[in-house]
């Protein structure tokens, strides 16, 4: 029963390897880690090897890692850039259009008897803000 | 598999920075080929220490790239390891140099009278 589920523990560890090196080495350490539960090595100890020495692969540059993981660092820097555009983006055209829409000469000329709108013009919920940081507070 | 080439040639010490795990593979597999279960056991015996699975595959591959250890065919799921003539050559130059450093310590603690 402790044997069956010292088996369990280590296979799980032994899935958290790259697909290559289960390939590879898969089926002789699922059997090593047997012989060794058998002779008395506690599971939690091997699975805990196995664990380590997975982190160990997945992390260390291989030779033949070094362009995956150039791919990769391209593939992060380019969603972080398509982040980024993609929170300004929407805010560009509203600044832009809530400019138009407010009487800037009315309420920001200091002689203006003009009283300045208690509420936005009716555009959405970004570019209210904008407008309340550009043209409702400032003049 | 060119440094350790290499290191049989020039005497460079490539298993200087290669972890106490790859020179006791290296002295285990130096007497024939092994797998991982009988590598494990013998380093216990010889060292004293108890080498993770882990870490043994992970040595082993390190090993196997730089072209010091060979994978033999595998008999039944076991795939034994075999030392190879430019790991033979770099073992004997990290023991060599091991000695050296062993040969100063004892010289210097006897010069030093303690």
């Amino acid at each position: 029963m402790a044997g069956s589920r010292g088996t369990r523990l280590t296979g799980a560890a032994l899935r958290c390897y790259p697909a290559g090196w289960r390939r590879r080495h898969g089926d002789e350490a699922a059997e090593l880690a047997m012989l060794l539960i058998r002779d008395g090595t506690p599971a939690i100890w091997i699975a805990g090897s196995y664990l380590a020495g997975a982190a160990r692969e997945w992390l260390l540059p291989r030779p033949g890692k070094l362009v995956s993981a150039a791919a990769c660092a391209l593939l992060v820097a380019a969603g972080a850039l398509g982040v980024s555009v993609g929170l300004l983006a929407p805010a560009a055209p509203a600044r832009a259009a809530s400019t138009s829409q407010v009487p800037r000469a009315t309420h920001c000329r200091p002689s203006s008897r003009a009283p300045v709108p208690a509420v936005p013009p009716a555009v959405g919920t970004a570019q209210v803000a904008i407008w309340a940081a550009g043209h409702g507070q400032s003049c | 598999m060119t440094v350790g080439k290499r290191s049989g040639r020039d005497g460079q010490d490539v298993l200087r920075r290669a972890g106490e795990a790859s020179v006791l593979i290296l002295i285990s597999l130096a007497d024939g080929p092994k797998h991982g279960y009988a590598l494990i056991q013998e380093i216990k015996e010889i060292a004293g220490v108890e080498l993770g699975p882990g870490t043994l595959y992970g040595a082993l591959d390190r090993l196997e790239r730089l072209g010091l250890v060979e994978s033999l065919p595998a008999d039944d799921r076991r795939h034994p390891y075999r030392i190879t003539a430019p790991g033979a050559a770099a073992l004997r130059v990290h023991l060599d140099s091991l000695e050296r450093v062993s040969a100063a310590g004892r010289l210097r603690l006897q010069l030093g009278g303690i």
